[in-house]
Formats: structure tokens, C-alpha cells, sequence
């Protein structure tokens, strides 16, 4: 996942997987691997090797309050692809992040469902699936096996649910 | 002892009210406005009275509305806090004059210190120093310059009316005079309605002391010692201490004695505070009295064990002052940093928003006076101090050290705060010898950013947990990966297998 916070008008960008308990985050070119918790709503204790990382983060409607070593920091969640995540298309599928594509796994036209992966990207020694978000019809997939990727792209359009090959 | 008192406030000082009367055994009447319906001093009171309109103007400081509501529900006291009604004679006289004890001094005592210069001609026959100055009634220009060269320079031209630097001027020099005057006359008009200036010496190094005195309705007036409130911004109070690092026992025994033979000069009665400033010299100057409960009493209670408002009430009923002047001990160093929701890095404008979190610290010697909870909503209404919090210790040193130690650890989310400047503040190595005036923030913290560094890397990685865990599940497979038994190779599987 790649995220862009904006912090008094400068931009971070960080990119966080996670498994299990497990995070890796990769930001300005270094790799931390931490196991986190959110021990309340909010309250979320890291170990960052033998280091602890005590914050406390509230959601509010655009921004987020981070508490953290007795200070807070006002933080926004930001889209740099000029759109924000609330006007896209619900069926417009962005890429998480720049890298490789790796695979095409469905062609345009045919019928996918919820969950089916439709293209596969590489960044950072790991890979993206793009899934569908429902059942529905590929429209359109803008990209082939080797393409590079640029953050925030679009990868495909899906439409939603009627026309399934079928169904009728 | 009354059995009934209306709190014709909000906020932090209205719960401070409401509990010492549920301790005292008096049922407690809430005012509120549209806007502090849940507010916490609203949820604590046994009763509480809707004053519609959150324009101040129409709920707190709506006099016949309040006193109208206070004879309704039987209400015997009203206690106005500070702020909104607490120094307004007329609210003071509306009471009496409808058999309700107002909570603090008499219509005319409050009427009297209102008054600037009437205030300070009637110390001074007292024989308590005053600023050397002219306060005349005489305003024309000619009169001014002539006392203004008499004074000498620097001095200050202030605003009678005034309050918060508007009106006032710092005139370095006789040639500036007449200019200066001129335009704080402008000022004062358009702010207040009223042109009235007067001149002073201007004090160099200036420290805010101010004594606490009590004085019962039997003609007994003690004093509670110092407050140190030389951290200003904006002409407001933020840190207030006691004993303040420039006492002597010499001169907390004469200031003491100035600050009781000023409230027996004017009859004070209940809870009052007497505001010097203190030059480098500790040469001190009658500035003003406060005929009120101040906000920066809990440091004054930490250090003396003696209850301010339990007594305001006691006084107000009727009661004696127990306590002679001799009972009241100063022990130890007590500190109060004034929690406001405003951006010390942007002029200190308020900042308005809902609380997404409120997480007050909790030790020994910790207070925290509040009426802020979480998802309150701070609006654009009132006065944006969302807290106080005091601590005490044996000695300055570790006040300050435990002060640190509680913002570090209170966390309010949603809005922003000045609890890191606060802290930078006491981590100031000026502030820590000692070396304040009311200058101290202008001096040394003009142009001070929350962040000059950006956001830290540990800030950065809590939000990508954060986010990581509030978003749903990513698809991750790590496929470079050499290590046959690494959980990763199961996840390929996994993925290949779907």
C-alpha cells in the first residue's frame, strides 16, 4: 500500500505491507520492519528492534492527530494523481503503487468475480494484486506484461454486475 | 450555608464550582448554551438551565435571563466564575437588588476597581505605590504632553477603558509624545467608545506578581502569598507559579501587607487578587485588583492546603475567616500551565474542532481542571482554554520537571494545541533559572514553529501501521525470498492455489 501524508505543505511518501502482526515500511530508500498492535482504538504500540514507538491516532474528518513522544502532529492523507480517492469511479481500479507489471491474468471483455485477480505488480521485491471489486464485465485493462506502472494510474475498469456472460 | 447555588459559567471553572459545592453539600444549578448542552458541567450539576442562544451575549452574560431563572429554581447564590458576568457591578446589583448573594464583592467595591484610575487613586491614598503616572481627568492634548514630559521616558500611554494592548503605546522618546497620544486616543475610541487615556512610567524587565487575598464580610483580610505570572502571550497569562523566583522574604512580607492594606482601603470582601508589577529592582507597583476567582488559583491551593472556593462560598454565607494570617504557610513550588486549543506557530489563533481524544495525565501532585472531554466541540463562541493543569513539588525544580512530564504525556486530538510550546517554554534555560519578564515570549520564542524538522520518522511509521490496519487486507506476496521456511513462501502457495 502507498500512501502520501502531507505535513505543514510537505509530502512523505511511505509504502506499508503487513502481515499479521508484521509490518514492512519502506520510506526515503530505507526498509523498517516493525511488529505493531493497537492495543485501544487508536493506540497503537511498535517495536522498531529494540526500540518502542508509543502513538496515539485519532481520525478526524480530513485529518489525522498523531500523538507521539509528548507531541501532535496534524497530518493529511493525500492522492497525488489530482483526483481525490472519493471521485474515482468505484469501478476504476488505480495502481497502489509505481513498479512492473508482472502479469495479466484476465482479458478485456470477459466476465471476473469479486475477488478475481486481474493484474499483478511488482515494486520493492513485492506484488500488488489488483482484485475486483465485484462481480462484473473487464471493460478495459491499460496495461500489458512489462508495462511500467506510475502510482495512482489506472490499471482497469470494471462494470458493475448485469451483463455477466450468462446471466440472462 | 446556602443550600442552592446557581454557576453562571462554563468550561473548566463551572465543574471547579460544581464539585466543591457537591462536597460542601449544596445542590448546583448549570447554565448552559445551545451549543454546551453535553458539556461536562451540564452532566455533573443537579439541575441545568437552557439559555438558548450561544451568542454570549444572549446566554452568559444575558443578566435578566440568568437571575430570572436563578429566582425560578430557587437558586439563594449565584458564583460567576470568571470571565462573562464575574466583574460586571451591574449583574452584581441585579442579585442584591433581587435578594440572590452574588458570590464575590459588593456592586460598588466591583464598580470602584472597574475603574482604572479611580482604582489607582484610591490605593495610593492607601499608601500603596503606584506607577508614576497621570490618570487626570483633563484629556486634552497640551495637558498630556505636559504630564508625559513630567513622567519622563520611556512611558506608556494606556487606553482608561482598556484591556488586551489595545489603546496602548510604548513612547521611547518626548518627540514621539504627542504622535503616540494621539493615536491610542484614535484606538481607544473605535474600540471601546471611549478616547480617555492615561500616562505611566514604563517599567523595564516588568514581572507580573499578584497576591491572593481573602477577606470576610466581618472585616478580617489575609493574604495568600505570590503568584508569578510573567508568561504572557497576547497580554494573557499561560504559566503561573508560586513562590515566584524573585521573592524574598523581605519583599513578600511588604508586598504581602501592601496587597492586605489595599483591599481594607476599598472594603473588599470574599476572594479578591491584587496585581503588582515588580521592576528589576523589586521596586513593585499597584497595577490592578482582580475582584474575582482567579483562573490561576488551584497553584495558590496546592502550596497553602486552603480551598479558594470553598471559602469564596463560606464568605458569601456569612462566615467568619477562621484562618489568621499566621496559619497560612506557603510549601513547596506549584506550577500551572493554561491548556488552550490555539497554534502558538500561527499567532495563536484559536483553533476549533471536535476533540477526538482526551487523555489527561494522572500522578502524584497532579491536577487537571477541565471541561473538555472527548468528542467535545470546541466552537468559536468562547475563550478556547480547553484546561488547566497544575502540579506541585517540593521545590522549582522539580515542578518543572513534573510539568513536563504531565504534557508530555496529555493528549488531546482534533484540534490543535499549545501543549509543545508549553513545554518548550519550561525546557527554556531561562525559564529555568528564573530570569522571566513579561517580555520572556516576545524575547525568545517570536518566531517559534512546532515542527521545524517535519514530521518524525517514528510518526511517519505509526501512521503507516495505522493506516496499514484500518484499511482493508492488501494483497502482498514476497517472492524473492531465499528462505524455504519463511512465512512468505506459504503465502505464494497460498496465492498460487487460489
Amino acid at each position: 500500500m502507498f500512501i502520501n501524508y502531507e505535513h505543514n505543505n510537505h509530502v512523505y511518501n511511505v509504502t506499508v505491507e503487513r502481515r499479521e502482526n508484521q509490518f514492512f515500511i519502506m520510506y526515503d530508500n530505507n526498509e523498517y520492519t516493525v511488529t505493531a498492535t493497537e492495543l485501544k482504538p487508536g493506540q497503537i504500540f511498535i517495536q522498531l528492534g529494540d526500540r518502542v514507538i508509543k502513538s496515539i491516532i485519532s481520525q478526524g474528518h480530513d485529518n489525522k492527530f498523531v500523538f507521539i513522544d509528548g507531541n501532535v502532529f496534524k497530518v493529511k492523507r493525500i492522492e497525488l494523481t489530482g483526483r481525490k480517492t472519493s471521485e474515482k469511479k468505484e469501478g476504476d481500479l488505480h495502481s497502489p503503487i509505481s513498479g512492473t507489471v508482472v502479469s495479466v491474468k484476465i482479458k478485456e471483455g470477459s466476465s471476473v468475480k469479486k475477488d478475481d485477480v486481474i493484474l499483478i505488480i511488482e515494486a520493492m521485491k513485492m506484488e500488488y494484486l489488483i482484485r475486483a471489486p465485484y462481480d462484473g464485465k473487464v471493460e478495459k485493462i491499460h496495461f500489458k506484461e512489462k508495462n511500467q506502472i506510475e502510482i495512482g494510474q489506472l490499471t482497469a475498469e470494471i462494470k458493475k454486475g448485469a451483463e455477466k456472460d450468462g446471466s440472462h | 450555608m446556602f443550600k442552592k447555588i446557581l454557576i453562571a459559567n462554563r468550561g473548566e471553572i463551572a465543574v471547579r464550582i460544581i464539585k466543591v459545592c457537591q462536597e460542601m453539600g449544596i445542590k448546583t444549578v448549570a447554565v448552559y448554551s445551545d451549543v454546551d448542552r453535553n458539556s461536562p458541567h451540564v452532566q455533573i450539576a443537579d439541575e441545568s438551565i437552557d439559555l438558548g442562544d450561544p451568542t454570549p451575549s444572549e446566554s452568559y452574560l444575558n443578566i435578566a435571563k440568568i437571575i430570572e431563572n436563578a429566582q425560578r429554581v430557587g437558586a439563594e447564590a449565584i458564583h460567576p466564575g470568571y470571565g462573562f458576568l464575574a466583574e460586571n457591578p451591574d449583574f452584581a446589583k441585579a442579585c442584591a437588588d433581587k435578594g440572590i448573594k452574588f458570590i464575590g464583592p459588593t456592586p460598588e467595591v466591583i464598580r470602584l476597581m472597574g475603574d482604572k484610575i479611580e482604582a489607582k487613586k484610591t490605593i495610593a491614598n492607601a499608601d500603596v505605590p503606584v506607577i508614576p503616572g497621570y490618570n487626570g481627568v483633563k484629556q486634552d492634548l497640551q495637558t498630556l504632553i505636559k504630564e508625559g514630559k513630567k513622567i519622563g521616558f520611556p512611558l506608556l500611554v494606556k487606553a482608561t477603558a482598556g484591556g488586551g494592548g489595545k489603546g496602548m503605546r510604548i513612547v521611547q522618546a518626548e518627540s514621539e509624545l504627542e504622535q503616540s497620544i494621539e493615536s491610542a486616543k484614535r484606538e481607544a475610541k473605535s474600540a471601546f467608545g471611549n478616547d480617555s487615556v492615561f500616562l505611566e512610567q514604563y517599567i523595564d524587565k516588568p514581572r507580573h506578581i499578584e497576591f491572593q487575598i481573602l477577606a470576610d464580610e466581618h472585616g478580617h483580610v489575609i493574604h495568600l502569598f505570590e503568584r508569578e505570572c510573567s508568561i504572557q502571550r497576547r497580554h494573557q497569562k499561560i504559566i503561573e507559579e508560586t513562590p515566584s523566583p524573585a521573592m524574598t522574604p523581605k519583599l513578600r512580607e511588604v508586598m504581602g501587607d501592601a496587597a492586605v492594606a489595599a483591599a481594607k482601603a476599598v472594603g473588599y470582601t470574599n476572594a479578591g487578587t491584587i496585581e503588582f508589577m515588580v521592576d528589576g529592582k523589586h521596586n513593585f507597583y499597584f497595577m490592578e485588583m482582580n475582584t474575582r476567582l482567579q483562573v490561576e488559583h488551584p497553584i495558590t491551593e496546592a502550596t497553602t492546603g486552603i480551598d479558594l472556593a470553598k471559602w469564596q462560598i463560606r464568605i458569601a454565607s456569612g462566615m467568619e475567616l477562621t484562618i489568621k494570617q499566621h496559619d497560612v504557610l506557603q510549601r513547596g513550588h506549584a506550577l500551572e500551565c493554561r491548556i488552550y486549543a490555539e497554534d502558538p506557530s500561527n499567532g495563536f489563533l484559536p483553533s476549533i474542532g471536535t476533540l477526538e481524544k482526551v487523555e489527561i495525565p494522572i500522578g502524584p501532585n497532579i491536577r487537571n481542571d477541565t471541561g473538555v472531554e472527548t468528542n467535545f466541540h470546541v466552537s468559536s463562541y468562547y475563550d478556547p482554554m480547553l484546561a488547566k493543569l497544575t502540579v506541585n513539588s517540593e521545590n522549582r525544580e522539580e515542578s518543572i520537571n513534573k510539568m513536563i512530564w504531565a504534557l508530555s504525556h496529555y493528549i488531546i486530538l482534533g484540534v490543535t494545541t499549545n501543549i509543545s510550546f508549553l513545554k518548550k517554554i519550561l525546557e527554556h534555560p531561562e525559564f529555568r533559572k528564573g530570569n522571566i519578564t513579561t517580555h520572556f515570549i516576545n524575547e525568545y520564542f517570536h518566531d517559534w514553529m512546532v515542527t521545524k524538522e517535519g514530521l518524525p520518522l517514528d510518526a511517519l511509521i505509526a501512521l503507516a501501521v495505522y493506516d496499514s490496519l484500518h484499511t482493508q487486507r492488501q494483497e502482498v506476496v514476497r517472492y524473492k525470498e531465499a528462505d524455504p521456511h519463511s512465512p512468505w513462501q506459504h503465502v505464494g502457495r497460498w496465492r498460487m492455489g487460489a
